[in-house]
């Protein structure tokens, strides 16, 4: 019985994976085909030749090395602008009695329902009066104002997990509030505070209207806008877009494969009870 | 801790967050509430003025994009996507539980969609359901199950199938990794307390593991229903809504009457209808939930 | 020390005033693409820098929003007063700008300019789609015909190439053989059908108001009109039994891969599928034709053409126009054409350029000489309905060649939508 149980969990997991990996097969198979492979049938699921003419297209024809730049720039910033400003706010959700600490937290959680394309206008139009379109800042800002609430809640959860007891035994000894807060407290969430980041970074590298609204200058451009724009009258341009996808895919894989314990410890952290 | 300088620490840590999200979220917020009740059109932009409900009106009564269907996909939409996305979560979780060789390097490459952009996974599963090049119509066809064809995504009857597919596979890692923590830390005394009784491993899943995590459950739902409501960028990469209106969700034909009729007024009218529908199912939500399963 | 702080402090006031005079003296203009796709890019930014070589106190930036956001991204910039100089305009967008006052009038710089006498007819008509005034200037013309696979035509048998409609539909079915997966016409579903209903059901009427095509010279709207229902039959007639079924579905790419593949040998599109099919099968493969004529010996051409225009609020309207010039003059226009595909905007391109006189461009000469055989006409483009319409017109022709509405339907629901 036990050798058949562990026979039907292995094809089990083994299902989960082929499916999982066969679209992430897919597109970097199609991103080292020949260009004349890809639009053909049958479909050729192992190419005759490895070519690498898509990414050198990419990087020769299309300024993709300065977007990546510009994406980790803006996403850097951007998480760790986040995680600062939240670090503290959460802290302070957590620690500090206030009237209306309860409205706050569900504003927070009503602000996740608000579609960000519904703000676009208006934001659009706030920010160019004030003359800050086309800046990357302009953008981490508004990257980082997305992240707030979400991140906030997150760090809440993160610190009600630390016995204030901790706090106030360094307290005695002689440490001030924010003293303990570096020392003691920050170091033990700290696989919250990388969940925090990780989540940050993702979303930001990721978001796309935003990033194609308030940019305009090719050199300021980030990796969606990029890929977006290989869409174009006449469709979608499968051999650069193939590689410009592959090659966004590794910093956020890069950050996930570090961070993906903290990331799991970190997101059941508040929510697992007992 | 010193009770008189509570509210004014607590204030000076708490005001960024407050004042960036105040301007930069709740400030826009309020003018496209007043936007969805005037006539913001980008044809003529020289005339805009207070008109009530018409924008909401007009959506209802959209004779091209039908506003029942749009609702009944929505609805479709999130409670298939969910569904599928949690049992099949569940299910990746509860056969991760136990620790076996490779398990981390398997966490990894099961979880990795959870990384990626929505817009990139709906193009690329817009180029696995592709009518002429795509793997999905291929393998289909060599393992017998249709002799010709399909338009996955061009066709009114398989594309909402197709994009709610594409987003199961997206969101499953998301509750696969919440759950396999959750369950990760249901004592094991409990079980070792059914297993002298006797009690099989559906039971054990039904009575024991399902209960104990169920904070976790109640948590992940509500936020992923949200997410799920609010995500159009896979369906904009993948059928934009159609074919006629087949496909098309509200975030979704927001986006279109923004980008493609430049009618802001309308727009509007509909992101107030999406925020205002998910108010209600929060509100119903977290009545029938009581206060203190909540991580809040 | 002082000295030395003195030295610098001048050396820097000295380099501050230099840079800035030199920004100063520098103008530089916004020019905003509609139709971004990466090898156009390369190709405008190559003709800037050859503009900016000419003109160094001139800088140009462009900037190339995706191609299905640019009318958004436009229009944000151009209502929020963006410093934008030049605007590529797409064809049923220049409704929209003059009517918001965003483009200025290209009437008095056009009459001042020597090279605008050669431009063809045609591209004057179509700079003045609004109110018969030019607002915009087109830079590339494209419009259907004919093209087909020379070599697989050969084999077939085929021995005359389709000059109307009727023969167009009678040649495809001849040579459609499912079994051998053989077909003949290669048919376009996914999006803009309705250009096939425009070249393929307007040519049945002969008395159409040519700058409304959907109305006839009575006033009275097109679509009821039985001549309507005969095109109807023969154009489903022509995807059933001349095309495959999915091709229902099929866009741009598909299309070529079927034409390359050699599947569907006939087409109807526009010049920038020569370009496409240069890539994957080389130009000895394909041939162009004049448009096939409808009953009348007449066709309708409808040009679609991405043009130019200057913002209204442009603060350097005269550096801006100097591009304009200079983009649009012929040996450029030739080259950029050349390079996108696209049919050149001057009668002395197409004379004097053996590019565009010759081979697969010579059918166009012919076109052009018979005007009353090739007339020029336009869709209500300037109607604010009509973005709205290419989807809905899209929906109804899908459901017509599925079978779930009847040609008779169809008619009723259009005739009352251009009412």
């Amino acid at each position: 019985m036990k050798i058949i149980e562990k026979f039907m969990k292995f094809i089990a997991l083994m299902l989960y994976l082929i499916l999982a990996i066969i679209p992430l097969y897919w597109i970097i198979i199609t991103s080292v085909k020949d260009i004349k492979e890809v639009f053909v049938f049958p479909i050729k699921y192992l190419p005759q030749v490895i070519s690498f003419e898509s990414y050198r297209s990419l990087f020769a024809f299309t300024n993709f090395a300065i977007y990546f730049r510009n994406s980790l720039m803006v996403a850097l910033t951007a998480s760790f602008g986040a995680l600062f400003i939240t670090m503290f706010s959460g802290y302070a959700m957590s620690r500090y009695g206030f009237k209306f600490k309860r409205n706050i937290l569900i504003s927070l959680f009503f602000t996740q329902a608000i579609p960000s394309f519904l703000v676009l206008v208006p934001l659009y139009t706030m920010f160019a009066k004030a003359g800050m379109l086309d800046k990357l800042p302009s953008l981490m800002i508004l990257y980082i104002n997305i992240m707030i609430p979400f991140s906030m809640i997150m760090a809440k959860s993160f610190f009600d997990r630390i016995p204030i007891s901790l706090e106030e035994a360094a307290q005695v000894d002689g440490c001030s509030r924010l003293q303990a807060l570096f020392k003691i407290v920050l170091p033990l969430t700290l696989p919250g505070l990388s969940a925090i980041f990780s989540f940050c970074f993702i979303n930001t590298w990721n978001e796309l209207f935003l990033a194609v609204m308030f940019i305009n200058s090719d050199l300021k451009m980030t990796i969606p806008v990029a890929l977006n724009s290989f869409i174009s009258k006449i469709g979608v341009g499968w051999d650069i877009m193939s590689a410009g996808i592959v090659i966004s895919l590794i910093p956020t894989l890069i950050i996930y494969a570090f961070a993906q314990r903290y990331i799991v410890a970190g997101l059941t952290g508040g929510a697992v009870k007992g | 801790m010193k009770k008189n300088d509570n509210s004014k620490i607590f204030l000076i840590m708490v005001l960024p967050s407050l004042i960036s999200v105040i301007l930069l979220t709740f400030v826009p917020f309020l003018s496209s509430f007043f936007i969805a009740f005037q006539n913001y059109n980008f044809h003529d932009l020289s005339n805009i003025h207070f008109i009530g409900f018409e924008n909401f009106q007009a959506v209802f009564n959209d004779v091209n994009f039908n506003f029942l269907r749009i609702l009944l996909n929505t609805f479709l939409w999130v409670i298939v996507s969910l569904f599928f996305q949690f049992v099949l979560g569940l299910g990746l979780a509860l056969l991760m539980k136990k620790p076996f060789k490779g398990r981390g390097i398997y966490s990894g490459l099961v979880f990795y969609p959870w990384a990626l952009s929505g817009f990139a996974i709906g193009l690329i599963w817009a180029w696995m359901f592709n009518g002429q090049f795509g793997i999905i119509n291929d393998i289909l066809q060599k393992i017998g199950l249709i002799h010709q064809n399909i338009g996955f995504l061009s066709d009114t009857r398989y594309s909402l199938m197709s994009v709610i597919i594409a987003n199961i596979w997206y969101g499953i890692p998301f509750f696969a990794i919440m759950l396999l923590a959750a369950l990760q830390s249901v004592p094991l005394e409990l079980y070792e307390a059914a297993e002298i009784d006797g009690a099989g491993y559906f039971i054990k899943l039904f009575k024991i593991t399902i209960p104990y995590i169920k904070p976790v459950i109640i948590n992940t739902v509500l936020l992923r229903t949200i997410w799920i409501i609010n995500f159009p960028e896979m369906i904009y990469a993948m059928t934009g809504g159609g074919p006629a209106n087949s496909s098309n969700i509200l975030s979704v034909q927001m986006i279109n009457k923004i980008i493609n009729f430049l009618d802001f007024g309308e727009g509007a009218a509909i992101g107030i209808m999406i925020i205002i529908i998910m108010s209600i199912y929060i509100i119903i939500y977290l009545k029938i939930i009581s206060r203190e399963e909540l991580a809040f | 020390m002082k000295r030395l702080i003195i030295v610098m402090l001048s050396i820097f006031l000295l380099l501050s005033v230099l840079s800035f005079s030199a920004l100063a003296a520098k103008v530089e203009l916004n020019f905003i693409e509609a139709y971004t796709n990466p090898d156009r890019k390369i190709l405008l930014k190559e003709i800037i820098s050859d503009f900016e070589k000419l003109h160094p106190d001139i800088k140009i930036n462009l900037i190339s929003p995706p191609y299905e956001q640019a009318t958004q991204k436009i229009v944000l910039m151009l209502s929020t007063k963006q410093p934008l100089d030049i605007v590529e305009v797409k064809a049923d967008t220049i409704g929209l700008y003059v009517g918001n006052n965003y483009l200025l009038n290209l009437e008095s710089y056009l009459a001042a300019w020597s090279d605008s006498k050669t431009l063809l007819p045609t591209v004057w008509q179509l700079a003045r789609t609004v109110d018969n005034t030019a607002y915009v200037i087109p830079s590339t013309v494209y419009s259907r015909t004919l093209y087909y696979r020379t070599d697989i035509l050969k084999e077939l048998g085929v021995d005359s190439i389709p000059k109307n409609i009727q023969e167009l539909f009678e040649v495809c079915k001849e040579i459609t053989d499912p079994l051998k997966n053989q077909y003949g016409f290669c048919f376009r579903g996914k999006n803009q059908q309705i250009d096939n209903i425009h070249y393929l059901v307007l040519p049945f009427l002969d008395d159409l108001d040519t700058n409304n095509l959907y109305r006839k010279t009575n006033g009275k709207v097109v679509w009821d009109d039985p001549r309507v229902a005969e095109a109807l039959k023969l154009y489903v007639r022509l995807f059933k039994e001349t095309s495959p079924k999915d091709s229902i579905n099929w866009g741009f790419n598909e299309q070529i891969n079927a034409f390359g593949a050699g599947i569907t040998p006939i087409i109807l599109q526009d010049a920038d599928f020569i370009g496409a099919c240069d890539e994957t099968i080389g130009r000895d493969k394909f041939m162009m034709a004049p448009t096939p004529v409808g009953p009348y010996g007449k066709v309708y051409i409808i040009f679609s053409f991405p043009s130019l225009g200057i913002v209204s609020h442009s603060k350097y309207k005269e550096e801006a126009w100097e591009f304009i010039k200079y983009f649009l003059s012929p040996e450029v226009n030739g080259y950029y054409n050349k390079n996108s595909s696209g049919l050149p905007i001057h009668s002395v391109t197409f004379k004097d350029d053996p590019y565009f006189s010759s081979g697969i461009f010579s059918p166009w000469a012919y076109m052009m000489e018979h005007p009353e055989v090739y007339v020029v006409g336009q869709p209500p483009r300037a109607s604010p309905k009509y973005a709205e319409w290419m989807q809905v017109s899209n929906d109804d022709l899908q459901s017509l060649l599925l079978g779930n509405m009847s040609i008779e339907k169809l008619m009723n629901k259009w005739a009352e939508y251009w009412q």
